[in-house]
C-alpha cells in the first residue's frame, strides 16, 4: 500500500533466494541494511517504487520451508512463520477458534488476490501507524521471534514498533516467526478498525475477555493502535477488571485509563481530537460486546 | 527470457513477451488490471518480480482458449455485457476463471468478496458478477467441471514462460 507511486520501476538490486534459514541469516549479516527482507513483497515491493527503501540486495524467504509453517506452538499456543501468506493463515481453523480478533483483522488485510503474497510478519514489520496487526496480537501476548548469526531472541509485539517505520530488529536481524500465547480459557476476542474511505485505519482496537461474569477468574485486555507512532497495549485495564465493583463502574475505570493512555497524532488521516474521541467510541464498543452482551 | 533482476513480472510480460492483455493501472496492487495467474493462481504482476516466475508457468486471458476461439467464461462475459472498453476485461476474467475452479457454486455476496480488489471503472460489476453465475450455472449441469486448457506449444503470444 502507498500514497502515490511517482515510479513506475524498481531501484536497481540484485535478487537472492536462499535455500536454508542459515543461509539469508549470513547475507543479512554482510549486508545489514543494505539487504530487505522480501516475503509476499506486497509492501517492500511498493515502498521500492516509490524510493522510500532502495536495498543492493532483495533476500526472498519464499524458498525457506521452516518459515512458511503455521502450526500449534506450546500447550496450544500458535506460531506463525514469516513466509506464511495471509491466505494459508485464514486456511488455519486454529486462527478462528482461538484467535478471533487476529482472524478479524486478518481478514480485511488484503484483498483474497494479495492474500496469496502477503504475510502477517510482512505488515508487522511495515511497522507504520496504520498497521493493523500489533493491535490484535498484544492482547494475545505475542512475541516476535527474531534470528540473526549471533542466535535467537523474543521481542513481545508491544515492544516491537519503535516508531515509525523503526522496528526493534536490528540491521542484521530478521523476524522469522510470531508466537502467541494460548488464549485464556473461555476468552472471546474482537477486532474494531476505524477507517473513512479508505483502507488505512485512523483508530483501531482490539479486546479480549475471558468469564466475564466471575471477577476471580475474569481476563480482560485492551489494545489500539493507528492512534500515533506507536500501538499501545493498555495494561491497566487487565488490573481493573481483576477488582470487585459492577461491570458498569469498571467499564468506566477502564475506559478512563484508556483515554488517560492516548497521545493521538494529527496527520493526513485524521487531526488527534478526532482520533482520541473515536478511541473512546470503540474502547466502549469493544467492552461493551464482550463483557454485556 | 532475460531480464535484470528489478524487472516486474508486469514489465516482463508486457514489453519481453509482449503480451499486451495485461494492463498496468497503479502499479502498486490495488486495481488489479494486471493479474495473471501464476502457476494456476491469481497474482497482481506489478508486485511480483519477473525473476519470481522462473520456470513457472504463467498464464494470460489469451491462454484460456485455443487460438481464434473464446473460453466460455469469455463467451458469457460478451453475451452478458460484461465490459465498456475492455481495459481491466482480460484480468476479471482470469480471476472469474480461477474462482470458479475453487467455489463452482458460490454466492453473489462470496463474487463480490472475491472480486474486492479488483477495480472497473466502467462499473459493469453486475453484469460481471451475473457472467460469473450463468458459468457456475452451467458448470453445475456438466458432468465434469472442464480441466484447464493444455498450453500451447507454439511460440508465446499465448502464455509467457520466463527461464
Amino acid at each position: 500500500m502507498s500514497f502515490g507511486s511517482p515510479y513506475l520501476t524498481l531501484p536497481d538490486f540484485q535478487y537472492l533466494r536462499p535455500t536454508s534459514l542459515q543461509d539469508a541469516l549470513q547475507l543479512l549479516d554482510e549486508h545489514k541494511d543494505d539487504a530487505k527482507i522480501m516475503a509476499g513483497g506486497v509492501g517492500l515491493l511498493a515502498f521500492m517504487k516509490e524510493r522510500l527503501v532502495s536495498p543492493s540486495y532483495v533476500v526472498d524467504i519464499k524458498g525457506i520451508s521452516e518459515l512458511g509453517k503455521i502450526q500449534d506452538d506450546g500447550a496450544k499456543g500458535a506460531v506463525i512463520g514469516a513466509a506464511a501468506s495471509l491466505s494459508q493463515l485464514l486456511d488455519w481453523p486454529p486462527l478462528k477458534e482461538r484467535y478471533k480478533a487476529l482472524h478479524d483483522c486478518v481478514w480485511e488485510l488484503s484483498d483474497p488476490v494479495l492474500r496469496n503474497r502477503s504475510t502477517l510478519l510482512g505488515d508487522l514489520c511495515e511497522a507504520l501507524p496504520f498497521v493493523d496487526s500489533p493491535t490484535p496480537l498484544m492482547i494475545f501476548d505475542a512475541e516476535v521471534e527474531a534470528a540473526s548469526v549471533k542466535g535467537r531472541r523474543q521481542i513481545p509485539v508491544s515492544d516491537f514498533i519503535k516508531g515509525l517505520a523503526e522496528t526493534a530488529l536490528e540491521p542484521n536481524e530478521m523476524a522469522v516467526a510470531v508466537h502467541l500465547k494460548p488464549p485464556p480459557e473461555n476468552s472471546n476476542s474482537l477486532f474494531l478498525k476505524h477507517t473513512s474511505n479508505s483502507e488505512f485505519s485512523i483508530v483501531n482496537a482490539a479486546a479480549l475477555c475471558a468469564n466475564p461474569s466471575r471477577p476471580e477468574a475474569r481476563v480482560v485486555r485492551f489494545a489500539y493502535g493507528a492512534l500515533a507512532a506507536t500501538p499501545t497495549l493498555v495494561r491497566e485495564v487487565e488490573g481493573i477488571f481483576q477488582s470487585k465493583g459492577s461491570i458498569s463502574q469498571l467499564m468506566d475505570e477502564a475506559v478512563a485509563a484508556i483515554k488517560r493512555s492516548a497521545e493521538p497524532m494529527t496527520d493526513v488521516l485524521a487531526k488527534a481530537e478526532y482520533r482520541a474521541h473515536m478511541l473512546e467510541i470503540l474502547a466502549v464498543r469493544a467492552l461493551t460486546k464482550l463483557l454485556k452482551e | 527470457m532475460e531480464a535484470k533482476d528489478n524487472t516486474l513480472l508486469l514489465d516482463l510480460i508486457r514489453d519481453k513477451a509482449e503480451v499486451k492483455s495485461v494492463k498496468a493501472g497503479c502499479w502498486r496492487g490495488e486495481c488489479g488490471l494486471c493479474t495473471v495467474l501464476l502457476d494456476g493462481k491469481p497474482v497482481k504482476s506489478c508486485l511480483v518480480l519477473g525473476v519470481e516466475a522462473n520456470g513457472r508457468d504463467v498464464k494470460t486471458a489469451e491462454g484460456l482458449a485455443p487460438e481464434g476461439q473464446l473460453a466460455r467464461i469469455q463467451q458469457l462475459f460478451v453475451e452478458k455485457g460484461a465490459m465498456q472498453c475492455g481495459f481491466c476485461t482480460p484480468s476479471f476474467v482470469l480471476t472469474a476463471y480461477y474462482f470458479l475452479q475453487i467455489n463452482p457454486n458460490p454466492t453473489e455476496r462470496e463474487i463480490r468478496e472475491f472480486l474486492s480488489g479488483h477495480i472497473c471503472r466502467c462499473g459493469t460489476y453486475k453484469q460481471m458478477i451475473e457472467a460469473i453465475l450463468e458459468y457456475a450455472k452451467e458448470l453445475k449441469q456438466e458432468e465434469e467441471i472442464p480441466l484447464p486448457l493444455p498450453p500451447r506449444k507454439k511460440k508465446q503470444k499465448n502464455q509467457a514462460r520466463s527461464d
